[in-house]
């Protein structure tokens, strides 16, 4: 019994909350496939960081939001290299249940999510990358709609108790009934059949085109200790992945990451809305050889 | 030798339990201490936490007492089945509890609808952690009130009866000083579960943040030199109930 348990690979998995529902099937089949057993933990980008600094947990494959916490908390000492995989743009999600569905446009969603009748919710910009994505996107929108004071306004109105702390937690208060509207990726409205308001590009931090754009508006979140702050800058949202150092399963890593990213699960991938790169791009050194030479965006 | 045996297994397992405490308080106990003084946000949180445990157990007290006396005291129909329901939350995940909770009290629901058009917020407010607190801790005090009250005879109290004392009297007079203690002892152990319940507040009301939720959000945040400090004032604190507890026992 006990050889048995041991015959049976494990992959051990960390991955963004927003990415772990289109990404169920994807490790269904990677295990029928393989019969490697996959050991997927779920939660926001810090969540995960601290688990392998802090915690000493180690997983074989880490997929987050932002492939910028990699360079930010994980190289050189957890990581040599990660690649971008996906993009994703900021939403505003709703249900037929929420208060103004029926009205609400493209053009009017400021003014509504302003009204003070309605429930917004947003993700806690302290630790989840999509939190401080819906402040940067505030401010996007001041600039772009040319309202000022509407970065304020829009963040006076999704409210403290109204904050969760990932992406897939606020898009369960708003399955739920308890929240009207959020801020949250295109990929979780989808894969959540949300109904969703599209944003213009020069604000959903959605276009790789846009860079510089994006670039002009930052954000004070929460630094590395208690009382200091650190400025993020607004930038295409970049889902990164990695192979950290100390994998304790790196031939089933390699296996995965060499299956994630073949054409068919890419496909199916994109087919559940996630909005996969053409290849990944790679950034620093040690990465399977398969990954390497990306063309990107 | 089997004394030995016994002797040795029990101080392995006093040691399980001791060390981690122990270590707790020994690297963050100072820090934390000293950080009550300039953290508002930690005395916040741990004012609201005393605050809702507290009124969590009260509420407790006045929901579970009638209904522990009624399974110490009456036999019925569906006994069986009331202790059993009273005992659920107990075995439900924590947070499949706070869901459960929300399926009931948030906003979508029709008493939840009735409640937010009255002003009363669940959800995102400190009666959303009362309810969690509530929910996941009442079953320990209802069952530890339920042994406190069979434990005095009944026979004192159908000699109050006959003593021209009604139902209520009797149990005022009679039963409740005889089992004070125990409540009390029953109320100090749901007041415990309820400070650190983390799952269930979750789900419902992650802001306003109380302790065991801000201590996950440092640790999250700041990682676990920050956190530390923060588990190990709860620690420290915590050990004001189990003193009273003891004071009780001394008596």
């Amino acid at each position: 019994m006990i050889g048995l348990l041991a015959a049976a690979d494990t992959l051990v998995l960390f991955v963004a909350a927003s990415l772990t529902k289109p990404l169920q099937p994807v490790l269904d089949a990677f295990t029928a496939q393989t019969g490697i057993v996959v050991q997927r933990e779920s939660g926001a980008s810090l969540e995960h960081v601290r688990k392998i600094t802090d915690l000493h947990r180690v997983p074989d494959v880490l997929l987050l939001a932002d492939a910028d916490v990699f360079p930010r908390y994980l190289m050189p000492a957890h990581a040599t290299w990660y690649a971008d995989f996906a993009r994703n743009r900021m939403v505003v999600a709703y249900t037929p249940k929420s208060r103004h569905a029926a009205e609400i446009t493209a053009d009017n969603w400021m003014s509504i999510l302003q009204r003070g009748d309605v429930e917004i919710g947003r993700t806690d910009p302290r630790i989840a990358p999509v939190g401080y994505r819906t402040l940067l996107m505030f401010q996007l929108a001041e600039r772009y709609y040319k309202k000022p004071g509407l970065a304020k306004s829009l963040f006076d109105h999704a409210p403290d108790r109204n904050i969760r702390p990932n992406a897939a937690e606020l898009a369960a208060l708003l399955a739920a009934g308890e929240l009207d509207y959020i801020y949250d990726y295109q990929s979780v409205a989808e894969s959540n059949g949300f109904r969703y308001v599209v944003l213009p590009p020069q604000i959903d931090l959605g276009d790789a085109h846009r860079e510089k754009d994006y670039e002009s508006v930052s954000v004070q979140v929460r630094g590395a200790s208690p009382g200091t702050t650190t400025t993020v800058r607004g930038e295409p949202i970049l889902y990164g992945m990695t192979i950290p150092r100390a994998a304790p399963h790196p031939v089933s890593a390699d296996r995965f990451v060499a299956y994630l990213f073949s054409p068919a699960v890419v496909k199916q991938l994109r087919d559940a809305h996630v909005d996969m790169l053409a290849n990944p791009v790679v950034h620093g050194s040690g990465a399977p050889a398969g990954l390497r030479g990306g063309a990107g965006r | 030798m089997a004394s030995v045996i016994v002797a040795i297994v029990a101080s392995l397992f006093l040691l399980f339990i001791v060390g981690p405490v122990a270590g707790l308080v020994g690297s963050g106990g100072g820090r934390g201490l000293a950080s009550l003084v300039s953290d508002s946000e930690l005395r916040q949180s741990l004012s609201l936490t005393a605050l809702t445990a507290t009124t969590a157990t009260f509420l407790g007290i006045l929901g579970g007492t009638p209904i522990a006396y009624v399974l110490a005291r009456r036999t019925f129909r569906g006994k069986a089945l009331l202790a059993a329901i009273m005992d659920l939350p107990l075995v439900i995940p924590h947070p499949v509890a706070g869901i459960a909770l929300l399926l009931v009290l948030g906003r979508g629901t029709t008493l939840g609808s009735a409640l937010y058009a009255a002003g009363l917020r669940v959800a995102g407010s400190p009666t959303g952690i009362i309810c969690a607190m509530l929910f996941v801790s009442a079953p320990l005090y209802v069952s530890a009130a339920r042994e406190s009250f069979a434990r005095v005879d009944a026979r004192f109290e159908a000699v109050a009866r006959t003593l021209g004392d009604d139902a209520w009297r009797a149990f005022r007079r009679v039963t409740l000083p005889l089992s004070a203690r125990g409540l009390t002892a029953a109320a100090i152990v749901m007041w415990a579960r309820a400070v650190s319940e983390f799952g269930a507040i979750v789900i419902l009301t992650y802001n306003p943040k109380v302790a065991s939720v801000l201590s996950y959000d440092r640790f999250t945040a700041f990682g676990l030199q920050e956190a530390l400090p923060v588990a190990a004032v709860l620690v420290l604190l915590a050990l004001v109930p189990l003193a009273a507890l003891r004071a009780l026992r001394k008596e």
